[in-house]
C-alpha cells in the first residue's frame, strides 16, 4: 500500500494517458482513412494519399445540406431550449413551491426515457403538425433529452450566486423577470454557454429522432453519413465526413475547457 | 432557506408545456394503442391486455431481457469506478485540466450511427491498426463466430464512447470540494484512500446518481450502436431488448410494438426509482 501510495502521481499520469490513448485509437483510425483513397478514382489507385475525399464533402450537394440541416436544427433546438430552461431552472434553485421536487424528478424520468419508445406517436404527433422532414422537428424532439438536462445544469450555476444578490436587487424595485433578464442573465453567461454546449452535443450526434423525422428531406450528417452506405462504400468518404462532423464539436470543446467541468456542480433540488 | 412560493409554477410553465407536448402526449398515445390491434389507423380493435400477455409469455422477450439487464451491469460496473478512478486522475494546472478533459470527451462528438464502423474498421484484420496487431497476437479472424468475443467488443466500445461523461460528471463533482478539506485531511496525516472515501466520495453521491441513471438507462436500451457490430449474432447472443422494439417500428406494428415501448418504460422508470431510493437510503444512513 506504501509503495502505490508513494508512487500515486506518476501512476494517475500513467492511468490518464493509458484511457486516452485508448480513446485517439479509433480516432487515429478515422483520420488514417480519411486521407487515403479507399475506392479506385480517376489517377487514383487504393490506398494513396489524398485529400479527394474532403473535395468530396464540398462538392456533394447532399452533403453540404446535412452540414447546413444539422447545424440549423441544432441552432433552433437551443434557442428553443435555454429560453424555456432558465426560468425553470431559476424557480428550481430560488422558490420552494408545491410539488418541487416531484417535478423536478419527473423532468428527469424524460431525459431517461430512450427515445426509441416514443419514435411512433412522436413521428405521428408530428406529422399531424407538418413538421417531419424538418429541422423544426428535429429540434422540437430533441428537446425532449436537452431541456431537463439544460434544467439541471442552469440551477447548478443559479444556485452558486448569493441569495442576497436577488433581495437587494428587489429591494432596489426590480421585478423578478426584469432581475432575471437584467442582473442574472449576466452573472451566468458561463452557465448558458455550457448548457447550450450540452445541448449541441447530445443533439449534433443523435439518431433515432433524427431517422425517424428525416424520411426524404432535411437529413441531418449522421443520416447523410448512413446514406452513403451502399453496394460499394467509399469508406475513405465516410470517414472523412466523420471527422469534418467532429470539428464544430471539438472547436466548441475547446473553446469550453475551462467551464466544461462546472456544469454539473450541484446535483440536485 | 428557500422562499416559499407558489409562483414558481409559473416559472416551470414553458418547460412543462414543452415537456407535455413531445413527452407526455407522445407516452400517453403508446399506452393507448398497446390496448389495440391496429392495421390502418383509422380501424382498430380493441385487445386489451393481449399483446402484453403474448411478450411476456415469449422466451425470447426473457433471453433478451436478461441480455440486456447483463450487459447495463457490466457496463455500470465498468464505467462508474472507472469513470471515478480517472476523474481523479486529472491532473491539476489549468492547461492540463482543460486539455485531459477535451481529449477525454472527443468520444461524445461522434455520430452514434458511425461508432459501430469506426469499431468494426479499426478491428479490420487487414487495415484496421488493432486487427492487425489482433493478428499478431492471435485474436481470431472470425471473432463474430464466438459470442464472447462480440461482448467483448460491444463492451469496449460502450466503455470507450461513454466513460467521458462520467468522468466530466465526477470530475465537476470533485471541483466544488474546498481546499481547506484537503489541508484539514493532511493535518491529520491522512491517507489518500481515507481522503478519498470520506472527502472525495460524499461529494460525488448526488454526481454518480445522475451518471448511473443515464448510464443504466443508456445500455439497457442500446440500440444504434450494438446491432451493427455483429447483427445480434452469433445465435442471437446479442440481441438486446430495444433491437426488437426497433423491428416492429420499422415493420409498422402498432400494437405489439406500443406494448413493447409501455413495457420497456415501465422497467427504466421503476429501476430509477429504485436507484433514487436507495440514494435516499445511503443518505440517511450518512446523516443521520
Amino acid at each position: 500500500m506504501k509503495l502505490i501510495y508513494r508512487h500515486l502521481g506518476a501512476i494517475k499520469i500513467v492511468a490518464l494517458l493509458a484511457f486516452m490513448v485508448f480513446v485517439c485509437l479509433p480516432l487515429v483510425q478515422m483520420t488514417l482513412l480519411a486521407f487515403v483513397a479507399t475506392l479506385p478514382h480517376e489517377e487514383l489507385e487504393v490506398g494513396q494519399a489524398t485529400l479527394q475525399n474532403f473535395s468530396g464533402i464540398l462538392t456533394d450537394p447532399n452533403l453540404r445540406a446535412a452540414f447546413g440541416n444539422s447545424i440549423a436544427y441544432v441552432l433552433i433546438n437551443i434557442c428553443i431550449t435555454i429560453p424555456v430552461a432558465l426560468p425553470a431552472a431559476y424557480a428550481f434553485s430560488r422558490m420552494s413551491f408545491v410539488g418541487d421536487k416531484s417535478l423536478f424528478l419527473a423532468f428527469i424520468a424524460f431525459r431517461i426515457t430512450p427515445p426509441v419508445v416514443l419514435t411512433l406517436p412522436v413521428f405521428q404527433l408530428f406529422s399531424a403538425l407538418g413538421i417531419v422532414n424538418s429541422v423544426f422537428g428535429i429540434a422540437l424532439a430533441h428537446c425532449l433529452f436537452n431541456l431537463p438536462i439544460s434544467i439541471w445544469i442552469l440551477q447548478g450555476f443559479i444556485s452558486a450566486i448569493p441569495r442576497e444578490m436577488d433581495e437587494t436587487a428587489f429591494i432596489d424595485g426590480y421585478s423578478r423577470p426584469r432581475f432575471i433578464w437584467s442582473i442574472l442573465i449576466p452573472q451566468i453567461r458561463a452557465g448558458i454557454a455550457v448548457a447550450a454546449f450540452f445541448c449541441f452535443m447530445f443533439s449534433w450526434v443523435e439518431v433515432v429522432f433524427a431517422r425517424i423525422l428525416t424520411t426524404t428531406n432535411g437529413k441531418p450528417i449522421s443520416m447523410a453519413i448512413n446514406a452513403l452506405f451502399g453496394f460499394q462504400t467509399d469508406i475513405g468518404l465516410v470517414m472523412a465526413v466523420t471527422l469534418a462532423s467532429m470539428a464544430p464539436g471539438a472547436v466548441l470543446l475547446f473553446a469550453m475547457r475551462n467551464h466544461l467541468s462546472r456544469g454539473f456542480r450541484i446535483g440536485q433540488v | 432557506m428557500k422562499t416559499k412560493d407558489n409562483s414558481g409554477w409559473i416559472f416551470v410553465l414553458p418547460a412543462m408545456a414543452v415537456l407535455g407536448l413531445i413527452g407526455l402526449i407522445p407516452l400517453v398515445t403508446v399506452v393507448n394503442y398497446s390496448f389495440f390491434e391496429i392495421f390502418i389507423l383509422s380501424s382498430r380493435f380493441w385487445v386489451g391486455l393481449e399483446w402484453y400477455g403474448e411478450l411476456v409469455g415469449s422466451a425470447r422477450f426473457w433471453q433478451s431481457f436478461a441480455r440486456s439487464s447483463l450487459f447495463s451491469m457490466i457496463i455500470l460496473l465498468i464505467q462508474i469506478p472507472l469513470g471515478i478512478a480517472l476523474a481523479l486522475c486529472i491532473p491539476r494546472g489549468r492547461i492540463w485540466i482543460g486539455l485531459s478533459l477535451v481529449v477525454v470527451a472527443l468520444p461524445l462528438l461522434v455520430p452514434w450511427n458511425m461508432i459501430p464502423t469506426l469499431w468494426l474498421s479499426l478491428l479490420n484484420p487487414e487495415t484496421g491498426l488493432l486487427g492487425r496487431l489482433g493478428v499478431v497476437l492471435g485474436w481470431p479472424l472470425d471473432w463474430k463466430d464466438s459470442a464472447v468475443h462480440t461482448w467483448v467488443v460491444i463492451v469496449m466500445m460502450d466503455v470507450w464512447h461513454w466513460t467521458s461523461l462520467v468522468v466530466i460528471l465526477c470530475y465537476s463533482a470533485l471541483t466544488t470540494i474546498p481546499a481547506a478539506y484537503y489541508q484539514a485531511a493532511a493535518i491529520d496525516g491522512a491517507t489518500p484512500w481515507d481522503v478519498f472515501r470520506f472527502i472525495q466520495l460524499p461529494r460525488l453521491q448526488n454526481v454518480l446518481l445522475m451518471a448511473v441513471l443515464l448510464r443504466f438507462m443508456d445500455s439497457f436500451m442500446i440500440y444504434t450502436e450494438a446491432f451493427p457490430i455483429n447483427a445480434g449474432g452469433p445465435a442471437e447472443a446479442t440481441l438486446f431488448l430495444a433491437v426488437d422494439l426497433g423491428e416492429e417500428i420499422k415493420a409498422f406494428n402498432y400494437g405489439p410494438s406500443a406494448a413493447r415501448s409501455v413495457l420497456y418504460f415501465l422497467i427504466i422508470v421503476t429501476v430509477a426509482w429504485l436507484f433514487t431510493k436507495a440514494q435516499g437510503k445511503l443518505e440517511e444512513k450518512a446523516a443521520p
